[in-house]
């Protein structure tokens, strides 16, 4: 039998529908950490960024037979799950008194360990998508960064920026184009499992 | 579909990628999407863009405590399923009963604690609260699963989480209760999206409770139980 250490994701995947308890784990290991780090750079504590991953792996466990191959690569699916608990966790609050830093000022305190090729592209594909969100114009970036990374609704950022919300609806949709055009010329998004 | 509503939608695409739509306008706007071609593309278009946006934060480390709590919660539900413990169906209970039960009838089954069908709850702590494992009526909701987040020592309430609930029609709503002894005191009512998750805060002070549950209502602002709960959660 084949070490399942050397399947893909989507192979994992199977076993792990089958209620594989090890392929989880393995799960877990591969996406834990980007998991954890993009609760972290949302709500800016480890502790609510714990409680998140947390709730956000049980749940994957629980709904695994929702994830659909053809609609995206596993780690796509897991950090999509993330965010959205994330989300709901601002919007209701429970982590808003944790946040000790803003949007932009958010520390990095953890460097984590860079071990492996695989580890090594992704640093590099980070790379690629903060160069084309840095050279998004300042209103684009802001805007796109409050929505995804601070969960802030349209109408919240409206709000904030003190701008129409249909200009805050215009700058997402304008800075979402220009960074796909930008990323398509370095490299496929999602292309690293 | 008038123009003027797929204008408005198509402008709402960028939002709806980024998750900064509420609940409501993501809602409607999903709706939209599945009768609108020109808008489906364009959110493929844009979608890897969005996507990418998890990819681009730095790495930092999780704690091993973390794993280890997920991964003990895991194997416990894997050794579960593969040795299922024999559930009491409730189907059996309700074989002589009406479909919708007496509010009172219904809180005398909820207080003798007539929770058949329902499993053993898990519980995983730490310093700032506990997340309990809810239980589900696997005869009226065989997909549901959920988890109640319990904030400190639940004195400031908790958040219940649930997913694959199947959405309601009509006026009907889920309801979330406190029992405290023999009374039910009611929570929010929430609704699930297509995707069958929802959430509900339980802002009641949970100590001393005895559970947090939730039924099915026909409409907003039940007083009692109309059935027994489809969800119970034991504090």
């Amino acid at each position: 039998m084949p070490d399942i250490r050397n399947l893909a994701d989507e192979e994992m995947m199977q076993l792990i529908q089958a209620g594989n308890p090890r392929a989880f784990e393995l799960l877990y290991d591969r996406h834990g950490g980007a998991a954890f780090s993009l609760a972290y750079r949302m709500v800016g504590n480890r502790v609510s960024a714990e409680d998140i991953t947390q709730e956000a792996f049980l749940s994957i466990w629980r709904s695994r037979m929702r994830y659909d191959q053809a609609r995206g690569s596993v780690r796509t699916w897991v950090l999509g799950i993330v965010h959205n608990r994330t989300i709901d966790a601002l919007r209701r609050s429970l982590v808003h008194d944790r946040r000790r830093e803003t949007i932009e000022g958010i520390e990095e305190r953890f460097e984590a360990r860079e071990q492996t090729d695989v580890e090594a592209a992704r640093r590099e594909e980070a790379r690629s998508v903060r160069t084309a969100l840095d050279t998004l114009p300042d209103d684009q970036r802001k805007t796109i960064e409050l929505a995804y990374f601070g969960g802030f609704s349209h109408s919240q950022i409206a709000e904030l920026l003190n701008e129409p919300i249909g200009t805050v609806k215009g700058r997402m949709r304008l800075g979402l184009e220009k960074m796909r055009r930008q990323l398509s010329e370095g490299f496929v998004a999602g292309g690293i499992a | 579909m008038t123009a003027r509503d797929h204008i408005s939608y198509r402008e709402e695409i960028g939002a709806y990628l980024l998750g900064a739509l509420t609940d409501v306008e993501r809602r409607e706007f999903e709706e939209h999407l599945e009768s609108c071609a020109e808008c489906r593309e364009e959110a493929e278009r844009l979608r890897p863009a969005a996507e990418s946006l998890p990819r681009s934060v730095e790495q930092v480390e999780p704690p091993p405590s973390l794993k280890a709590s997920i991964m003990e919660v895991v194997e416990r539900e894997a050794r579960e399923r593969s040795g299922k413990p024999a559930r009491r169906s409730l189907r059996e209970w309700f074989a002589a009963k009406p479909a919708i039960l007496r509010p009172a009838l219904a809180a005398a089954a909820l207080a003798l604690g007539l929770v058949a069908g329902f499993g053993v709850a898990q519980i995983a702590g730490d310093d700032d609260g506990r997340t309990v494992v809810a239980t589900v009526d696997e005869t009226r909701v065989p997909d549901a699963t959920g988890t109640l987040r319990v904030e400190g020592d639940g004195e400031d309430g908790a958040i219940l989480r649930l997913q694959g609930l199947p959405r309601l029609g009509g006026r009907e709503v889920y309801q979330a209760w406190v029992q405290r002894g023999d009374r039910f005191v009611p929570q929010p009512t929430f609704e699930v999206g297509r995707d069958g998750d929802g959430a509900v805060a339980v802002p009641d002070d949970l100590s001393g409770a005895r559970a947090v549950l939730v039924t099915r209502e026909q409409r907003p602002g039940a007083t009692a139980p109309s059935e027994p709960p489809i969800i119970n959660v034991p504090l």
